[in-house]
């Protein structure tokens, strides 16, 4: 080889490299620095711009959201407010969700700005707001679009970083023909939830599709079961406050037993391969419709439209999950879904406050309802999502609504994934319940001293 | 002096070529491993700007930690399944592909393709396949089976399969270079000495083969027990805690548990397993080669 061409060689490969150390960053797929987080670049790609010429210069600002799932619906909205300004580029980073939040820590932690970015509104917004890396909203034009009793139920320390955008029920959907078929009713009570599950088995059909090879499916549900269970049934709305202080212990709830039997029940009336299927599997087996029941929010509708029209248009219900066998207990659980933080580090502030403004106006409220099939929190959006959502329809009005998740919106403690693993040592036989119990416990000494 | 001066200017040249491999080991490598050893004698939590030094507190945590224990013996447990799986399976694959078969550049090709494929990938379609392409294959002959990955019981040798699938490839180019390295007249002699097949591949091949197999042994051991994304992608330590190996469980801590600190100190406790576990084993195999 030529002397000129070995130069001209390594010439080439020192501007590849450094053209790979300075490139912008790519919207991050669903596993996307699963093993290096915080290598990537900041997406940062025009300077800021100054006061006066800030309308005239493109600008583009990054928007990083947990609703990977719904990808596509989220990259719809974000086109409309493209269309709408169109000095505004936005790049989308979808994330999933499991891995969301370690991937926000660790490029916060390592100096990277994140112009808008989804939060939970509750204890993980309070954490970036505690870490200085959000903005404060309070007072903003457009978060007058909002009831004022959602903006108070989602701030933080009584002021708004986070606007709300979405919110959805979280339920049990049934196929209708297998219980019109098998004669049963909608069940208001856990045991009648069962027992209509054990026909369904006995009919030779999948009384639940579970999809727990997925942490957040079984993550979800317990979530919800446990602090249901612990505020309503057991009478300790605090205890996950006390879990984190040392004063309480899982053993001192009765509620935590409840769960782990609920657990074992639905585990043994799931589909086949409880652990190995995930998510897009049970919504693959129930949209064929050989599934009685789905525990599960609203995300799944666009999927069953796309797989099965007919049943999503007529053959589905959807019910509040009974987490306990008294039937006024079991009001309709109604969460809040992705509310929107922007970057107190942000250099393109005023672009990212009218991407959210965007949000909060009843074109972006409807977008979201037609393109994601949640509910928006926007006043006077549409509230038609699809067929099945409008059997709610009477819990909604009269007001038949909860939040599970204001009984743990004050603390940190991840207890769910650790919970999940201990009771899947249960479901095979490896625990008994105390041991499940126990486990919890020692796990919290250790963790949270 | 003028000696020493010659020197330099002699081999400045070699020196010079190795300054770019020399920085980038010191920026990636070096770097963070004193700030990660600093770290691992706080607590901190990973976001927060504030943190405590706790000396040596991390550490003595971990001894005591059963859970740590727990997910070492998961992990030595696949890595040496593995390690030996892997190696038997690619020198058997060398010594087939290294004899007169017809196609043996294809089959060479098939076999290492796997490898190339990138693990998360990989961790995609076995989960796939485990799950639903396995099941319904299966179902079409009358059996019925569901995913390893589900069953506590079977997690980790569903993870050892798709390691294996993936990891025969490289070792077993590693063994076919080194059969052909091997002089063909002393096989030949063997033969003409008497010698069956069987004593000439115990007493002549694999003697000779032997850094082969050293290093195959230990990149195989090393890589495997630095698991990380095959778990991550597939169970992520799960059900019930059958994967969890120690990079998930430094993980979760660091992570999950919000515990960086701590994670940090079993990061380097981990290394320095490492560290023992290699220079053990070049030990011993070092000392079983024979040199031409």
């Amino acid at each position: 080889m030529k002397k000129s061409m070995v130069l001209g060689l390594c010439a080439m490969l020192l501007t590849i490299l450094l053209a790979a150390c300075g490139s912008k960053n790519e919207p991050q797929a669903s596993t996307a620095g699963s093993s290096e987080p915080a290598a990537s670049s900041p997406a940062e790609s025009t300077p800021a711009p100054t006061e006066s010429a800030a309308e005239e210069k493109p600008v583009t600002i990054s928007f990083m959201h947990f609703k990977s799932d719904v990808t596509d619906g989220v990259q719809k909205i974000v086109d409309q407010f493209e269309a709408a300004n169109p000095n505004i580029k936005v790049d989308v980073q979808p994330v999933k969700y499991d891995d969301y939040y370690t991937l926000l820590k660790t490029k916060m932690a390592g100096g990277d700005v994140v112009d808008v970015f989804t939060l939970n509104a509750g204890a993980q917004t309070k954490l970036f707001v505690d870490g200085g890396y959000v903005e404060d909203l309070t007072g903003m034009p457009f978060m007058e679009n909002f009831d004022p009793n959602v903006l108070k139920a989602q701030a933080t320390d009584g002021k708004n970083y986070v606007m709300p955008v979405n919110a959805t029920p979280i339920a049990v959907f049934y196929n209708k023909k297998i219980f019109t078929d098998l004669g049963l009713e909608i069940p208001r009570t856990f045991d009648a939830m069962i027992a209509a599950g054990k026909k369904i088995k006995e009919a030779g059909k999948t009384p639940f599709a579970l999809g727990w090879k997925d942490g957040w499916t079984l993550g979800m549900w317990a979530g919800r079961d446990l602090p249901s269970n612990t505020a309503l049934v057991a009478n300790q709305p605090d205890f996950f406050e006390k879990i984190e202080t040392g004063a309480a212990k899982f053993a001192d709830n009765p509620a935590i037993k409840t769960t782990i039997q609920h657990a074992k029940q639905l585990f043994d009336l799931g589909n086949k391969d409880q652990l190995g299927v995930d998510y897009n599997g049970i919504v693959d087996l129930f949209a064929k419709g050989d599934v009685g029941m789905m525990y599960m929010g609203t995300w799944p509708l666009a999927d069953i439209q796309k797989k099965n029209p007919d049943l999503y248009n007529t053959g589905i219900g959807y019910f509040p999950y009974p987490f306990s066998n008294d039937e006024s207990l079991n009001k309709l659980e109604f969460n809040p879904d992705a509310s929107l933080a922007v970057g107190r580090n942000s250099k393109n502030k005023e672009a990212a406050l009218k991407f959210l403004a965007f949000m909060a106006s009843k074109e972006g409220g409807d977008s979201w309802v037609k393109n994601i099939n949640s509910l928006s929190y926007v006043k006077g959006a549409s509230a038609d999502i699809a067929p099945a959502v409008n059997e709610l329809q009477p819990y909604f009005d009269k007001g038949l609504v909860y939040d599970s998740q204001i009984y743990m919106a004050k603390t940190s403690i991840d207890w769910g994934s650790q919970f999940i693993q201990n009771v899947q040592k249960l479901f095979f036989g490896k625990a008994t319940e105390d041991e499940v119990i126990k486990a919890m416990d020692d796990w919290v000494e250790k963790n949270h001293k | 002096m003028a000696h020493i001066m010659r020197i330099i200017r002699g081999e400045m040249w070699y020196v010079l070529f190795l300054i770019p491999g020399l920085g980038l080991f010191t920026l990636a490598v070096l770097v963070p491993l004193v700030t990660g050893a600093r770290y691992s004698f706080t607590n901190w939590d990973g976001v927060s700007k504030s943190l405590h030094y706790i000396g040596w507190g991390n550490y003595v945590r971990a001894f005591a930690d059963n859970d740590l224990w727990g997910a070492l013996v998961n992990t030595f447990k696949y890595a040496l399944i593995i390690t030996f799986l892997v190696n038997v399976i690619s020198l058997m694959l060398a010594l087939l592909l290294d004899s007169y078969l017809k196609f043996k550049k294809t089959f060479r090709t098939i076999f290492f393709l796997p490898g190339v494929i990138s693990i998360v990938l990989s961790g995609f379609i076995w989960k796939y396949n485990y799950a639903i392409g396995f099941p319904s294959l299966f179902s079409l002959f009358g059996i019925d089976i569901s995913s390893p990955l589900g069953d506590p019981n079977y997690a980790l040798f569903g993870l050892i399969i798709v390691a294996v699938w993936q990891g025969v490839g490289a070792p077993m180019i590693i063994y076919i270079a080194g059969l052909q390295g091997l002089p063909s007249e002393l096989v030949e002699s063997a033969k003409m000495d008497g010698a069956n097949t069987r004593q000439s591949f115990f007493h002549i091949t694999l003697p000779l083969i032997a850094p082969a197999i050293t290093i195959n042994m230990l990149l195989v051991l090393t890589g495997s027990l630095k698991v990380f994304d095959l778990v991550y992608v597939t169970t992520f330590g799960g059900p019930a805690f059958a994967t969890e190996v120690i990079t998930t469980f430094i993980f979760r801590n660091s992570f999950n548990n919000f515990q960086a600190g701590y994670g940090t100190a079993l990061s380097m406790i981990f290394f320095l397993i490492l560290v023992l576990v290699t220079l053990i084993q070049i030990s011993i195999f070092r000392r079983r080669e024979v040199e031409l």
